[in-house]
């Protein structure tokens, strides 16, 4: 193809050069067999235009589809005669305008006054009938860009659904001239081939292949021709957009004018169209844009998937947004239902508190009451030795009696008003002996109505336990309540607190020298609203249990040596970086 | 300040018991009614204020109702069984009535319900100590004349009985059948030893002798 360039180029500088006195005309044509194929061709037309055109010389250029497609690029022809696949091209991308188009001849089997291809097999293949039975053969072809050696089937094939680059066997392009591909099927290297329409004939008739050894697929007679596709308008010749108005006139009407000669004849240009179906269909050429589908066509070519795409997704959206709602919701209804519960379990311990204070009322009222009344009887007392002037050194030992008791006083306030508070629990590193101490200090005045002496025997050295301190306290005031109203009748009354370190963590005692458990009583102790007392609800010990075992550790019951009970709680010892060595 | 005896010679110096098992509360009285200006002792229960030498004096005995161990009921019923002349003044809880109720029947001075003013209980204290001491001194007094009468011979009794009759001394003479000037001797005696300025003295003595006002 380079060859056939340089040729060309060559062949028009030389036309140059001979013909420098007199301005050229250029005209190239595709030389689809060829450029000496070309020549000899398109000769008489030439020889016409040289002798209506004599202060021009005209000059023919045959080129290949590229060098022609370069070379109207590059503006260094006039005129141009193709094939009407390439003009449609030519003339999308470079203004390029038909002005006459072939008619045909009297003499059909040279040039036919349409376009069209024959697809040509050997004659015994009974296998290859119709253009169907390509399907998955070996088949050639002039280029892939040639019209009537190419595309034109390509057409009839796509409408048929194969695609020829991918349905068959093997598609291979000879390139130029075309009678290769003619050859290429006769020597059984393809199994079928793509010819220009009436070409087979024509060399035929030329005595370049042997008659009958090649058929026409589904041949269907035309201008004497078979020809396995519909029919295009023929070749146009065409001027580019450069070309002076004047010239091109001149050459329309000499071509017009131009007698039936050798098998051409040029009449008024012809409809293309029926080109440009072909490469809409094809979406090649000025159409390939079409292989990029615009986002209407679709729209429209697949709306019905594209709703139900977009509803799928419509729908995925609405599910995700209601599995998160629903998430969201989840996690908010559990959280509050922790909260609450964790609230409830806060008040029920309060109230249990409470209720403990409530039953120690009266001995706490007396309680503060005592310091109250002292210190009524010391301000009285002051008063009067003010009064009187006498014994001011009793004065001052009364006020500084006044101040103590009031602190005493406020004391106890503080220890209720703590014990009472409403809060969450703060589970810390204690000494388990300090809520002890603080349960027996505020059971002291209850223990003494109720004539019960409480022994306190604190262990030395204990290690630190993890729990919350009110909730120590509030057991143990429990234990000492209940041990207190089990020796109501029993003589002596005595209550014993310890705490020592036991493997376990840290072990709280508390024993009494009462009756002592039924088995009953033992078997029920722990259950909520189980009571011995006439006015208790029941709730005292399984609370207890429940705080307990809330911080890690285990309350049970047992007999004591001596008779009566004692219940025992563990706390676990404090499991943190302080403990690691 | 201490509770202790701050009793002097006399013997009608009134002394105050003060018996509650609280300690500030027993504390805080003692300091209070001490400015009244007498002795006060002090006893943490009602074992301890009998254990302690039981008081001859006058006095009075500021006592809690509600102790453990001995209540002051019992304690106070304790005293009387020994004859005791301590006026008791009760100090008693809310909703004591019953035993308030037999307190007061017991003979008890007054009550007073805590929370209780503490001027009614100076009021109350300082009354009965007065009636104490009264009582001491007559007692005193009655103790004396009666030593007095004892120090008298069986004749100047004889004499002393028809003097405060308001007899003359020859009445008296031919009554006893002794002489004149023995009567006068026996009767200077009397007026002496009973340390009466007159007869109408020695019939006052007699008569509180004999225990009429």
């Amino acid at each position: 193809m380079r060859v056939l360039l340089i040729l060309s180029v060559l062949l028009g500088w030389s036309a140059v050069v001979s013909g420098a006195e007199a301005p050229s005309l250029r005209i190239g044509v595709l030389a689809f067999r060829g450029a000496e194929m070309a020549e000899s061709e398109w000769e008489p037309t030439l020889a016409y235009l040289r002798g209506q055109l004599p202060q021009r010389h005209v000059v023919i250029v045959p080129l290949d589809l590229d060098g022609l497609t370069t070379a109207v690029k590059s503006g260094s022809l006039d005129f141009v005669i193709t094939n009407p696949g390439h003009y449609v091209e030519l003339e999308a991308a470079f203004g390029v305008t038909r002005i006459a188009s072939l008619s045909g001849s009297a003499s059909a089997t040279t040039l036919p006054a349409m376009v069209g291809s024959a697809v040509v097999v050997r004659a015994e293949r009974t296998d290859l009938n119709r253009l169907s039975d390509l399907r998955g053969s070996r088949l050639a072809a002039v280029s892939p860009e040639a019209f009537g050696g190419f595309r034109v089937v390509w057409r009839e094939l796509a409408e048929i659904g194969i695609a020829p680059f991918s349905d068959t066997a093997g598609l291979q392009f000879t390139g130029f001239p075309m009678e290769a591909v003619a050859e290429a099927v006769a020597e059984g290297k393809a199994d079928a081939g793509i010819l220009r329409f009436c070409l087979l004939e024509q060399m035929e008739a030329e005595g370049r292949i042997t008659p009958g050894l090649l058929r026409v697929l589904g041949g269907i007679p035309s201008h004497g021709c078979l020809s396995s596709t519909r029919l295009y308008p023929d070749w146009p010749f065409a001027r580019l957009a450069a070309t002076p108005e004047a010239l091109a006139k001149q050459v329309a009407i000499a071509l017009l004018a131009m007698p039936e000669g050798d098998g051409y004849a040029w009449t008024v240009p012809a409809d293309y169209q029926p080109v440009h179906d072909l490469f809409r269909a094809l979406k090649i050429g000025p159409y390939a844009y079409l292989r990029h589908p615009s986002a209407r066509q679709l729209l429209r070519d697949y709306w019905p998937w594209l709703v139900m795409a977009l509803l799928g997704v419509v729908w995925w959206l609405v599910h995700v947004a209601r599995v998160e709602y629903l998430v969201r919701r989840r996690t908010a209804e559990l959280r509050s239902a922790h909260a609450e519960a964790r609230l409830r379990r806060e008040e029920m311990e309060h109230g249990a508190r409470l209720a403990l204070l409530g039953e120690m009322a009266s001995s706490l009222a007396h309680e503060i009451s005592q310091p109250l009344a002292a210190i009524a009887n010391y301000a009285s007392g002051c008063q009067r030795r003010l009064t009187s002037h006498t014994d001011p050194e009793g004065v001052t030992e009364g006020v500084g009696l006044i101040a103590a008791q009031a602190e005493r006083a406020a004391g106890i306030v503080k220890r209720i008003r703590a014990f009472a508070r409403k809060r969450s629990p703060v589970p810390q590193n204690l000494d388990a002996n300090g809520p002890l101490v603080e349960a027996v200090e505020l059971f002291q005045t209850v223990a003494a109505r109720h004539g019960v002496g409480v022994s306190l025997d604190l262990g030395q050295g204990l290690p630190p336990v993890l729990a919350d301190r009110l909730r120590i306290e509030q057991v143990v005031l429990n234990l000492l309540q209940n041990a207190a109203d089990a020796m109501s009748k029993s003589e002596p009354r005595h209550i014993a607190v310890s705490s020592s370190a036991v493997a376990e963590g840290v072990e709280i005692r508390v024993a009494d020298t009462g009756p002592g458990l039924s088995p009953e009583a033992r078997a029920r102790l722990f259950e909520p609203f189980f009571t011995t007392k006439p006015d208790g609800l029941g709730l005292g010990l399984s609370l207890s249990r429940t705080m307990i075992e809330a911080q890690g550790g285990r309350l049970w019951a047992e007999d004591a040596p001596g008779g009566g009970a004692v219940f025992r709680f563990t706390l676990p010892v404090t499991t943190g970086p302080t403990e690691i060595p | 300040m201490t509770c202790g005896h701050c009793g002097s010679a006399n013997p009608c110096t009134p002394v105050i018991h003060v018996v509650d098992d609280d300690e500030a509360m027993r504390h805080s009285l003692a300091f209070l009614l001490k400015s009244l200006g007498h002795p006060v002792e002090c006893y943490p229960s009602a074992e301890a204020f009998l254990l302690a030498q039981p008081p001859t004096g006058p006095g009075c005995l500021v006592l809690d109702m509600r102790m453990p161990g001995m209540s002051g009921l019992d304690l106070q019923n304790a005293l009387n069984r020994a004859g005791s002349t301590l006026g008791v003044v009760f100090i008693s809880g809310h909703g004591d009535i019953p035993m308030v109720v037999r307190a007061m029947r017991q003979g008890a001075v007054d009550f007073l319900e805590k929370p209780f003013n503490d001027q009614r209980l100076l009021d109350l204290v300082a009354e009965a100590l007065e009636r104490a001491a009264g009582a001491c001194a007559e007692a005193h007094t009655a103790r004396l004349l009666s030593q007095r009468q004892e120090s008298l011979t069986p004749r100047e009794r004889d004499v002393m009985a028809l003097v405060v009759l308001g007899k003359p001394n020859k009445v008296i003479a031919h009554e006893l059948d002794i002489s004149m000037k023995t009567v006068e001797a026996h009767r200077a005696h009397v007026m002496e030893k009973m340390e009466a300025g007159s007869v109408a003295d020695l019939t006052r003595m007699l008569m509180t002798l004999q225990g009429k006002p």
